[in-house]
């Protein structure tokens, strides 16, 4: 709860406090309908029997409601195998990419040194070349290395990608945070290291968080590197999921149900991390 | 004398078997790529993998992995791995990438291998001839698997209901395209449209029946008689005998708007075959794309490669004739209900007795292959379908399109 | 005015994030920059050879190239914006306290969660003109009496691919506004409403101000993003009908998969530049406020 809502509170009842927040909760409800409404779509259509999908009306809730497309995909594709290596692949690209852009963005943010303007420029540029020209000189670099097939290969692409992307994020992130409090606490004989951690940090974190996130859907999401740098040992879900687009049409039970299941663990995920997202709030508050 | 003699035969004897012995029995890995149309293509191919692991009896193991058709960047894909300095041994293939891979030196010479295969006659010379003329070359680098020939499904009930049977000439399937589109409720709004028409990619094959049909040929597309093949599938679209989504409907969507009953005629080849049954039971049919003044129809095809990478090419092409002429022919081609390479294969009474595969083989003698360059993929993907939806929404007059058209495949 | 000694600190602390992507990207992209300057078609190797600006030249003449760029700048302006202007209003909204809200806060990222390859085909499935969803919602309000093939008629397709893609960048920046909302000290917020401020004084002098290089980064980020994005667009409509939702990365994705790499590392390159006109203002802008800040 943030001190703003507090003042609210102290000032208007309870029903008044309704009304004033009425127009924000239709206008959310109503931003929310069109958010969700094609994840509704997805999931009708996964239950939905073939038959049915292209009847000559529209229907927004099957008449025979049919989970054989979950089922399948667990008994016979052994859909866990790619969830757990794209879970495996996005984490550390995540962990890796974070930690190394921290350091690399608070450089920017706090030092004034030579060059920094050329390195950030540098790191924009980096994601402005798009993949499908790099993709021969790429594999090729991994097999030489001896991690094609591996899930490093990807976490190896991935990160290239995201750190610049995250280096510039939690830049700005840093720049708006103000530099008083890092600076009382050096003051008071706290070195850089010391203050970044005990203070910068925390107040970080909603940042960090957000920007995981980005970090994590961008790895969890990706084809075009997945289908050369893996093999049916590794495979991501999004390969998995191309898998069901044959030559003789779109498997949509198959495909859309795999969508569901790989959705839902993503937002059950980032149910827990965005308690984060107003922690860093009350960290600085009481230091402020 | 007789010691020294002996000695040399058991010298002899005991190396021969040891090179009989490695020949046989030396373990070789072979991996295979191929992409699948659906779960049930995917769980056969793992299959015959593993029969032939089991039954080859030359230690050969073949590893077959799954990658996604992604609309035919499969072949870039595969093209990548391989430039890349990976990729597979052997792999499934589409004739027109052969162009792209034959340029860059990347397959492996069949004709010796060919020379001495004894099932080689089991696959009819004029296959032959199609691979070598797709890689420009004397000689054959892709190795035939499965065709599937073009021809028109159609409902028997909607004929019924429109006062039509099956046309005869081609004249007669324009006149069906416009009396099949009906407004069967009394709504005032046509609700089935008489011909399926594919506008999207893939589109090309359908719509060179039309240019043929009048005359035309793909050498030149530029002649009157193939432009009045476009301006007779434009007006089909013009006139409403198409669904309005037809510029951007691809296999998916024909297929669909068939089963559905939006449309009363589509173009497709036996693949989709288990599915319309399965759907209509007796209530659909099909016939073989009717000639005009010529007639041509589009055989579709899945080959297999040989990478010139591969440290196995022997084992690896074993693993070839496996699919092409041996067990795995028959079982693929059961399953999938595409046309068998294999000449035995052909006669098995599966393929003897159903209705489509009587209807391909009657289209087998018309049924050709665009011309296969090295602008023939980016012809295929990008331009056809962009230059047909624009003729088709009347931004292009049909001379206009058909010059673009011979410029993006034959550069003039 | 004495020397100011030299610093390693921030050159240490930049290095492991310049070292790994020199050691992966260096060759390939330089590769591709040498590409342009060849007639480097992979379809016929053997004519591979230097051959100057003669790739940059064919770009200027080529018609689809202009209507590429000039694509990829509605499709830019427009997506960006709207994700902008709604992304914000979700943060705002998302910033409240209401009873449910982290669910709401999870859930309305979907989008963003959604696999890439399922978005387009969604999409295309919902504006699909026979059986989408869309058109039957339309005609059971009555707006409209025909079915409408979206995607198949030039003139809805382009408007129909942005919707999509604002969609899917809704919660981006929802997102990212959020955790910067989250640094702004309330004693702001206090103070300006002990000055008897409305709702939309505290929002432009105090909430947007207090975002300024969020905001800054985030559009410039997603503007970049957006330009390159290829696969909403690649999966609803490939570029078609008639190339009108052709923009320059789909161009590209499309020279590139048919191995013209030449002429398509042209026209990424001259995308690249295209994008450094927009970046170049910003950075100024940015570099300069950074400096004003210490």
């Amino acid at each position: 709860m943030t001190n703003r809502q507090r003042s609210h509170k102290r000032r208007f009842p309870r029903t008044a406090r309704f009304l004033r927040a009425l127009p924000g909760h239709i206008l959310l409800a109503a931003m929310l309908i069109f958010l969700l409404f094609p994840f509704y779509w997805t999931f009708v259509t996964s239950i939905k029997p073939q038959r049915e999908l292209y009847g000559s009306t529209v229907t927004y809730w099957p008449s025979k409601p049919t989970f054989e497309s979950y089922s399948k995909l667990f008994s016979e594709y052994n859909f866990i195998k790619p969830m757990l290596n794209s879970l495996l692949v996005a984490s550390v690209t995540t962990v890796v990419s974070l930690t190394v852009s921290l350091l690399a963005a608070y450089a920017f943010s706090r030092y004034r040194f030579k060059g920094r303007k050329f390195f950030m420029t540098m790191f924009l540029t980096n994601n402005m070349f798009p993949t499908v020209l790099l993709l021969i000189p790429l594999f090729a670099i991994m097999r030489r290395v001896g991690i094609l097939y591996t899930p490093s290969a990807l976490i190896l692409s991935y990160t290239t990608f995201t750190i610049p992307f995250s280096v510039w994020l939690l830049n700005g992130y840093l720049d708006d945070l103000p530099m008083s409090l890092e600076e009382a606490a050096m003051v008071d004989g706290a070195n850089r290291a010391q203050a970044f951690l005990k203070i910068i940090l925390p107040m970080l974190i909603p940042c960090v968080v957000a920007t995981g996130a980005y970090v994590f859907m961008t790895a969890w999401n990706e084809y075009t590197f997945a289908v050369m740098f893996t093999n049916e040992s590794n495979r991501t879900i999004p390969v998995a999921l191309k898998n069901f687009i044959g030559q003789l049409g779109v498997e949509w039970g198959m495909l859309t149900a795999g969508g569901i299941i790989t959705i839902i663990p993503v937002c059950i995920m980032f149910f827990f991390a965005q308690k984060r997202l107003v922690e860093g709030l009350t960290a600085g508050a009481v230091k402020g | 004398m007789k010691r020294k003699l002996v000695f040399a035969l058991m010298a002899v004897l005991s190396m021969m078997a040891v090179i009989a012995v490695s020949a046989q029995q030396k373990p070789v890995t072979i991996v295979h790529w191929y992409w699948a149309d659906n779960p049930a293509y995917s769980a056969q191919m793992q299959k015959i993998a593993t029969d032939f692991n089991a039954t080859n009896g030359k230690g050969i193991t073949v590893v077959a992995q799954e990658y996604p058709w992604d609309g035919g960047a499969y072949s870039e894909t595969l093209f990548r791995a391989v430039m890349g300095g990976g990729g597979p041994d052997t792999s499934s293939f589409k004739l027109t990438s052969t162009p792209l891979f034959a340029a860059n030196n990347l397959l492996v010479n069949l004709d010796d291998f060919l020379a001495k295969w004894k099932d080689k006659d089991k696959i009819e010379p004029s296959l032959y001839d199609t691979m070598r003329k797709a890689s420009g070359t004397k000689s054959v680098y892709v190795m035939p698997w499965n065709t599937q020939v073009l021809y028109v499904y159609y409902r028997p009930s909607l004929f019924k209901k429109a006062g039509v049977t099956v046309p005869k000439t081609y004249a007669e399937f324009l006149e069906a395209c416009k009396k099949l589109t009906m407004d069967t409720n009394g709504d005032g709004k046509i609700d089935v449209y008489g011909f399926g028409m594919r506008g999207a990619k893939g589109g090309q094959e359908p719509w060179g029946s039309f240019i043929w049909a009048r005359g035309g040929n793909f050498d030149d597309l530029t002649t009157p008689q193939a432009i009045a093949g476009m301006q007779d599938f434009i007006d089909l679209y013009k006139n409403g005998y198409a669904p309005p989504t037809a510029p951007m409907d691809g296999f998916n969507e024909i297929i669909a708007n068939f089963k559905s009953g939006k449309t009363a005629m589509t173009i497709h080849h036996i693949g989709s075959s288990i599915g319309m049954v399965d759907t209509f039971g007796d209530d659909v049919d099909a016939f073989a794309f009717p000639g005009g003044v010529g007639r041509w129809t589009s055989m579709g095809d899945t080959e297999n490669i040989i990478l010139k990478s591969s440290k196995n090419k022997e084992a690896a092409f074993e693993w070839l004739a496996y699919l092409a002429t041996g067990k795995g022919q028959e079982a693929w081609c059961v399953t999938t209900g595409n046309v068998p390479v294999s000449k035995d294969v052909q006669q098995l009474p599966i393929f003897q007795n159903n209705r489509f595969m009587k209807v391909s083989i009657e289209g087998a003698p018309y049924a050709g292959i665009f011309p296969i360059l090295d602008t023939t993929t980016e012809w295929i993907s990008t331009i056809w379908p962009n230059t047909v939806a624009a003729a088709l929404a009347g931004k292009m007059s049909a001379a206009d399109a058909m010059k673009q058209l011979q410029k993006g495949l034959w550069g003039k | 005015m004495h020397k100011k000694k030299f610093n390693p600190w921030p050159y240490l602390l930049i290095a492991p994030a310049l070292i790994t992507i020199f050691a992966v990207v260096f060759f390939p992209v330089l590769n591709a920059v040498l590409m342009s300057f060849q007639s480097y078609d992979l379809r016929r190797p053997s004519q591979i050879r230097f051959t100057g600006l003669a790739n940059y030249a064919a770009a200027m003449h080529d018609s689809l190239f202009w209507q590429a760029l000039l694509k990829t700048a509605i499709w830019v302006v427009v997506g960006v914006g709207f994700q902008f202007v709604f992304g914000f209003m979700l943060a705002l909204l998302l910033n409240r306290k209401f009873w449910g809200r982290g669910v709401v806060r999870s859930i309305s990222l979907i989008p963003w969660v959604t696999p890439g390859v399922l978005i387009g085909l969604m999409w295309r499935w919902i504006f699909d003109g026979n059986y989408g969803v869309l058109n039957d919602l339309l005609m059971r309000l009555g707006l409209i009496h025909d079915k409408i093939p979206f995607l198949a008629q030039q003139s809805t397709a382009f408007p129909s691919v942005i919707l999509t893609i604002i969609w899917q960048g809704i919660p981006f920046f929802a997102l990212m506004l959020l955790a910067g909302l989250q640094g702004i000290p309330e004693e702001l917020y206090d103070a300006a409403n002990v000055d008897g401020a409305n709702a939309f004084q505290r929002f432009f002098l105090i909430t947007v101000p207090s975002l300024k290089n969020t905001i800054f980064v985030t559009t410039l980020l997603r503007i970049i993003w957006v330009a390159n994005s290829v696969d909403v667009i690649f999966n609803m409509t490939e570029g078609g009908p008639a190339y009108s939702t052709q923009t320059l990365s789909v161009y590209v994705f499309n020279k590139g998969n048919t191995l013209n790499l030449g002429y398509a590392s042209t026209m990424a390159i001259l995308l690249a530049l295209a994008l450094a006109l927009v970046a170049v203002p910003y950075l100024k802008m940015l570099f300069k406020a950074q400096e004003e800040s210490k």
